[in-house]
């Protein structure tokens, strides 16, 4: 192998694949623009969402409000955030099913006997109906609740002042509660389930028109037989391909690891400055550096079945179909990251593109297993290398290069 | 000169078998002759120039190509051999200039000879005014004279044209019969199928007939005519492979 024949030909196929308006798309423009829009739209939807019903007032269907003690009576009437409906102006409804329409979120049904029991202080009970599937029903049983704690506490207050007791010895001690649980650990929780998918897709995308239109696509133009019939050695080709989809496989994932940082830190920003949600976003050098080691050797994989698929493939258009179900391969697997409960061990760490989606989730949580690092690093490199082989022999059979 | 002789050719095939593809091939081509390989298709033209070639390897049988097995050493063979088919394309991103200038750096040539030489080919060919614009851009006569220039950019002695003229213009296919003349007046070794008679008798010093891989019969168009005592190539073709 002439390492000066493999330049000239990775030099050509990437002035030829960087003019190439599809891979350019894949490569450059879905990781630099429809990523951080894809965030943001996101982000601002969910924004706009939780403030939307944060306004609101929750509008309630009250039944037997004349059994509220007065004191709870004016408060209900005093909440700002809450308004009540008698329920007889649904005379022939269902109660239920005014509520399952959606025009009230929540049923406070209170019984006749509530305010004499709480009179002759025994237990009483009041009931509230609502439908946790829908944000603003779960928002109305919250104040609800919030509300009825407030004038239970009041009640008790009243009781044991009346009996001269202090209302501390309700409460012999307090529990302080913190969750020591890094801020980066609960963000990468969530975040890294997308992170890693994404860049594994990404990747795959960025690799996958240059692999096609630099084999299927040179049989398909008939440049495959010049080449073949010039003295560059099979092995030199298939190197200078290999290395040009390896190239723009690494561009499309570390484009998309940047915007996805950078657009993830907006979008956190703008919860934390919006909804003052209790969110964090730091990115350490160190988990960039790994997620970059990692995804190395998974481009090879990608570059190296990528290329051998297409060779084998007689048209631009049968190559494009094996593609598809390969997408579709590597898709399921790199969704691990997004499963609850799916952690690394040895075996999960020798799997490819699971493996490397496993400890990019990690990696963004805090956590980075070294020993199982090293394993994946190690299986998806002899993997890669492996492709590579099978690549170049597949680049040898006369039956794969002229199967017209 | 090319000498091949027993060149055979076995492909395997799930439905039918083993095919002879080229079955005991034997001829010679002489440097300033046009030898021309004549057949219907699918009758082992093809796959016999890419054994000539170097693209795929001979089942048994050999070929020497100035003197070099192809088998044996076919990165030698390559840099003496230009290659051009009817179906070799263009890479479409690239202009004639990068393109020729990639082959040429493939064949181990240096920057300034490639430059050289690419400018004496563009001259030759009037390929200047489109030397720098894309391939795709261009016009399929044009895109022809590309497909010339790449092929003798390395300045091969014996040259190898698979079916040249096959889905061109009245235009490109005398571009390309003007350029396989020249190239047997530079004293170059040339080897040229078609399934076309006309074309065949008009360009070739010597013709063998070619049908289901085998050899029938090489001899000048005189000689074939006469042998089979017609007059023209298309009866004596039906005459010689029907017995």
């Amino acid at each position: 192998m002439q390492i000066s024949n493999v330049i000239t030909i990775f030099r050509k196929e990437l002035t030829d694949t960087l003019r190439d308006r599809r891979t350019l798309v894949f490569m450059l423009l879905v990781p630099i623009v429809a990523i951080p829009l894809l965030m943001m739209g996101m982000s601002k939807l969910m924004i706009r969402q939780i403030t939307k019903v944060q306004e609101e007032t929750s509008k309630i269907v009250i039944t037997g409000r004349e059994w509220l003690p007065s004191e709870l009576d004016s408060m209900f009437t005093a909440a700002t955030d809450l308004t009540f409906v008698d329920s007889s102006t649904f005379a022939d409804t269902g109660l239920v099913e005014v509520l399952q329409l959606g025009r009230y979120e929540a049923l406070v049904a209170v019984p006749d006997s509530f305010a004499t029991h709480l009179q002759m202080e025994r237990s009483a009970r009041i009931e509230i109906k609502c439908d946790r599937a829908e944000l603003r029903s779960e928002q109305a049983e919250d104040r609800l609740v919030d509300l009825l704690d407030d004038y239970r506490a009041l009640l008790i207050e009243h009781r044991l002042t009346e009996r001269d007791v202090s209302v501390a010895i309700l409460e012999p001690f307090e529990v302080n509660r913190e969750n020591v649980a890094p801020m980066q650990k609960m963000v990468g929780e969530k975040l890294g389930m997308m992170l890693p998918y994404l860049i594994i897709i990404m990747c795959f995308m960025g690799a996958m028109y240059p692999a096609i239109d630099l084999t299927a696509g040179e049989k398909e133009r008939g440049t495959l037989e010049t080449l073949l019939v010039s003295p560059a050695a099979r092995i030199e080709f298939v190197m200078g391909k290999y290395m040009v989809v390896v190239f723009t496989g690494l561009v499309a994932a570390l484009l998309s690891l940047g915007s996805l940082v950078f657009s993830m830190k907006y979008m956190v920003d703008q919860l934390v400055a919006q909804v003052g949600s209790m969110l964090a976003m730091e990115f350490e050098a160190s988990t960039i550096v790994l997620i970059v080691l990692v995804v190395l050797p998974l481009v090879g994989i990608f570059a190296g079945v990528l290329l051998s698929v297409s060779i084998f493939a007689r048209s631009f258009k049968e190559a494009q179909s094996y593609v598809t179900a390969l997408n579709m391969a590597v898709i399921l697997p790199a969704v691990v990251s997004i499963l609850p409960g799916v952690e690394l061990d040895y075996t999960l760490a020798m799997i490819p593109v699971v493996n490397a989606s496993l400890i990019m989730k990690e990696a963004i949580s805090g956590t980075i297993m070294w020993n199982y690092v090293i394993v994946a690093l190690l299986s998806n490199s002899i993997l890669a290398a492996l492709s590579l082989v099978f690549c170049k022999k597949w680049f040898e059979r006369e039956s794969v290069i002229f199967r017209m | 000169m090319i000498e091949a002789s027993n060149l055979t050719k076995l492909f395997k095939d799930k439905k039918r078998g083993e095919i002879r593809a080229v079955d005991n091939i034997s001829f010679t081509c002489r440097p300033g002759e046009i030898y021309g390989l004549l057949g219907p298709n699918g009758a082992g033209k093809t796959t016999t120039l890419r054994m000539l070639s170097t693209a795929i390897k001979p089942t048994s049988g050999s070929a020497v190509v100035y003197g070099i097995n192809v088998a044996k050493e076919p990165q030698r063979v390559r840099s003496r051999i230009g290659f051009l088919s009817g179906n070799t394309g263009l890479y479409r991103r690239l202009s004639p200039r990068e393109m020729v200038t990639y082959f040429g750096k493939l064949y181990g040539m240096t920057s300034d000879a490639i430059k050289e030489r690419a400018d004496k080919i563009f001259a030759m060919l009037d390929m200047q005014s489109f030397a720098d614009s894309r391939n795709d851009k261009l016009s399929s006569g044009m895109k022809q004279k590309v497909s010339i220039a790449r092929s003798v950019i390395h300045d091969p002695p014996a040259m190898v044209f698979d079916e040249p003229t096959t889905g061109l213009d009245v235009i490109s296919s005398r571009t390309i019969v003007n350029f396989i003349r020249q190239c047997r007046d530079e004293g170059k070794t040339v080897i040229f199928s078609t399934h076309i008679m006309s074309e065949a008798m008009r360009l070739c010093d010597k013709i063998g007939i070619i049908h289901q891989g085998k050899l029938y019969t090489e001899g000048t168009v005189q000689e074939i005519l006469d042998q089979t005592a017609t007059t023209d190539l298309e009866s004596a073709f039906i005459k010689i492979v029907e017995g």
